[in-house]
């Protein structure tokens, strides 16, 4: 075998060992490590082991446990160096392409690997055929297993197919949270303390012979929204979130909000405003044909949000509040979206990621691209119909767009899911 | 990061070494090759330890030895974007609004004011950018620094964004007094730096306080060693040490010959700093130091 790919089948068995013992080696440890590798050389066994130690573990007390699984990877490693003596060959190759199909995952090993996957594992059955990818191969036994991996990608499918209908029970739950994201001034006046109201002071001064005894103040309600929609187009998410519902939310946002921009992405992002902004379904779906956006495509949550931010420079702002729609499936780089998102809550007024996953009782945000997105978040909220939109206005009513909001602040939810669990044991 | 825009891209072990020397820092190879590893790979270095373990004094050590400048962010709770990245000088702006003849904008590079982290990204040459003590400060304020780490740039809405030409050496320091995220790790290469064993903090008191003899810096660390094993509120790092050695350095006119009770007591205060830990140190301890300190004196002899 080349040196550089035993190396490397070796590095990612001895990344797969520490896992397995518990140690938190970060997601992109390997590529690290790797480079580390690169840099010392193979020959020095101390210097080996020092640049691993310094790209995968990340605690002080994970150096024992370090240390002794080194040395297991250091006699592998130089055994099949070794020119006169082959490396014998694994009996437990590592991860990614080499594991065999249907094999369980080894506890410790979703940082690397696709978590989208452990969290849609009840879910396959269902949608079988909708973005699916079934493989085949050799399990323990001998005997064949099929294993099926969502598909971050799929087919492109034109927009236009899609009828855009009332949804029932919408339009209350729309207004509702219109209600409860209106953070800037509207056109009514309301009791405050901005103004002075000078009418009211001399309506009341007939009363006491013109004398002002008080002087009511006024401000103007707050009744406006602005927003910025950025919505995943992949096909992971059109596979669970209803169309008709989100293109319903869509253009009440750009009929009834002050200033709402929207943007597609999958694989990259684009602005579909003027298409939402058309006064018709009929329109909205044309102006979409006709800027050739499609439905499908993988996703690259990190890419798109970092272009909103590089290309729509002055989009987000600190009076808009952000809205993302998706399922948190990131397909490139996680650092990307974390860096994305770090700038853009530091912008925002507010960001909201509404996922169509959450609405199962079951639902916990740990693939990779979530648990990334999650630190940056005000809240994660379902994104499946009406009543998650109730929902979301009811928590923001209660607590604010910066309280203690999201989806597991959602007592309804709570109470799904303990009912979920009382039927199921 | 571009790997050669740092300037260290082709930086060797022994280069490493040298400006340790030179600095008169006592580094392991451990430290040697992580440190080499992190300006060779141009990613930002992760330090915990023990609050004196030297941890900051790598970074100062670092900008010293290859004469790079050091900016240092210093760490704190409450710390805010502004404090740490750039404000707007409130004062300069309202003058020229006032003096202005109109239409001229007020945010612009002549009424900004630079804080350490735009300082590092937007400076020329070799610099070494310190992060000290990075778990003082809120979770918030590691969110900003993911895009400064991975990207070495920053958005300033009014101007636009800033990214560094020549990307800093950049030194993260931590006590542990919270755990770090998982996003910033991720970013970094990790070193953590144990207390010194005996025979290296001997070496650093020996290179740091040359005047000592030889023989008292290895009762003096002895000492040291004996302490640490009590319950102390706050136990001596190296740096309270080498305090402790300039100390008695300064109370004696040279010589070798062993310490007394005396001027240990006198001078306890530069090694412990709680009140509790120096009423701790009652008769019985203090012979127990003594004996701790002969043993050291006999081997070094």
């Amino acid at each position: 075998m080349d040196p550089a790919e035993h190396a490397r089948e070796e590095l990612v068995r001895f990344v797969r060992a520490l896992r397995r013992a518990g140690v938190a080696v970060p997601a992109n440890a390997g590529t690290t490590a790797a480079s580390a590798l690169a840099a010392v050389g193979l020959a020095d066994r101390e210097r080996v082991r020092v640049a691993l130690r310094a790209s995968l573990i990340t605690k002080g007390e994970d150096e024992g446990t370090f240390d002794e699984l080194f040395a297991e990877f250091w006699r592998r490693l130089t055994a099949g160096l070794d020119p006169s003596g082959p490396a014998e060959r694994p009996e437990n190759p590592p991860d990614g392409g080499l594991a065999p199909l249907g094999a369980d995952p080894a506890p410790g090993e979703h940082a690397d690997s696709d978590g989208e996957n452990d969290e849609r594992d009840g879910e396959e059955g269902e949608r079988s055929g909708l973005g699916a990818v079934v493989g085949r191969g050799a399990g323990e036994a001998g005997e064949e297993v099929t294993a099926a991996r969502y598909s971050p990608t799929g087919q492109r499918e034109a927009i236009s197919s899609f009828a855009v209908p009332d949804t029932e029970g919408f339009d209350d739950a729309f207004d509702e949270l219109t209600r409860a994201l209106a953070e800037l001034a509207g056109r009514r006046w309301t009791g405050g303390e901005e103004r002075p109201d000078v009418r009211r002071a001399l309506r009341a001064s007939l009363g006491t012979g013109g004398a002002v005894v008080d002087l009511p103040r006024r401000e103007r309600a707050r009744t406006a929204v602005r927003a910025r929609v950025v919505v995943d187009v992949s096909r992971s998410v059109l596979d669970v979130v209803e169309r008709p519902f989100l293109l319903r939310f869509l253009q009440r946002a750009h009929a009834e909000w002050r200033d709402t921009r929207t943007f597609f992405f999958d694989e990259d992002l684009r602005e579909v405003t003027d298409s939402f902004d058309a006064p018709s379904s009929g329109a909205a779906l044309a102006a979409l044909e006709r800027a050739e956006t499609e439905w499908g495509g993988g996703t690259h949550l990190g890419r798109s949000l970092d272009r909103l931010r590089t290309d729509f420079p002055y989009s987000v702002d600190r009076r808009s509040v952000l809205i993302v729609v998706s399922d948190g499936l990131e397909m490139g780089d996680v650092s990307a979206l974390e860096t994305a998102l770090s700038g853009l809550s530091r912008t925002a007024s507010a960001v909201l990621w509404l996922n169509p996953l959450a609405a199962s009782p079951e639902y916990e945000p740990t693939a990779r691209g979530m648990a990334a997105a999650l630190p940056y978040l005000d809240g994660l909220f379902a994104f499946a119909g009406p009543a998650d939109l109730v929902d979301l206005a009811r928590q923001l009513r209660r607590e604010g767009p910066h309280g203690s909001i999201g989806y597991e602040h959602d007592a309804w939810r709570t109470e799904r899911r303990t009912t979920h669990q009382t039927q199921t044991t | 990061m571009s790997d050669a825009a740092t300037g260290f891209s082709d930086v060797t072990t022994a280069d490493v070494r040298a400006a340790f020397e030179s600095e008169n820092y006592v580094a392991d190879d451990d430290i040697v090759t992580t440190v080499e590893l992190a300006l060779r790979l141009g990613k930002p270095l992760l330090v915990e330890g023990e609050p004196g373990a030297g941890k900051t004094e790598l970074a100062k050590v670092l900008a010293g030895g290859f004469d790079a400048e050091l900016l240092r962010l210093q760490c704190y709770e409450g710390l805010t974007a502004e404090s740490a990245l750039y404000e707007w000088n409130y004062t300069k702006q309202l003058l020229s609004m006032q003096s202005a003849e109109g239409g001229e904008s007020v945010f612009d590079e002549e009424h900004l004011l630079e804080r350490p982290l735009l300082s590092a990204l937007r400076g020329e040459g070799r610099r070494v950018l310190l992060i000290d003590e990075v778990d003082r400060a809120d979770e918030e304020f590691e969110a900003l620094l993911l895009e400064v780490l991975s990207d070495f740039q920053v958005s300033v809405p009014e101007l636009g964004t800033v990214r560094a030409r020549t990307p800093p050496v950049v030194i993260i320091t931590s006590n542990r007094t919270r755990g770090l995220s998982d996003a910033l790790k991720r970013r970094c290469l990790f070193l953590h730096v144990a207390p010194p064993t005996f025979e290296k903090e001997r070496a650093i008191v020996e290179r740091k306080v040359p005047e000592l003899g030889r023989t008292v810096a290895a009762e003096l660390c002895a000492m040291t060693g004996r302490l640490r094993e009590e319950p102390l509120l706050k136990p001596p790092g190296a740096a309270e040490t080498i305090d402790w050695a300039r100390a008695v350095a300064a109370l004696r006119d040279g010589g070798d010959s062993a310490l007394d009770d005396e001027t240990v007591e006198r001078t306890l205060g530069c090694l412990l700093k709680e009140v509790e830990d120096i009423e701790r140190v009652d008769q019985e301890l203090l012979v127990s130091l003594r004996e701790a300190a002969e043993r050291a004196r006999t081997e070094a002899d």
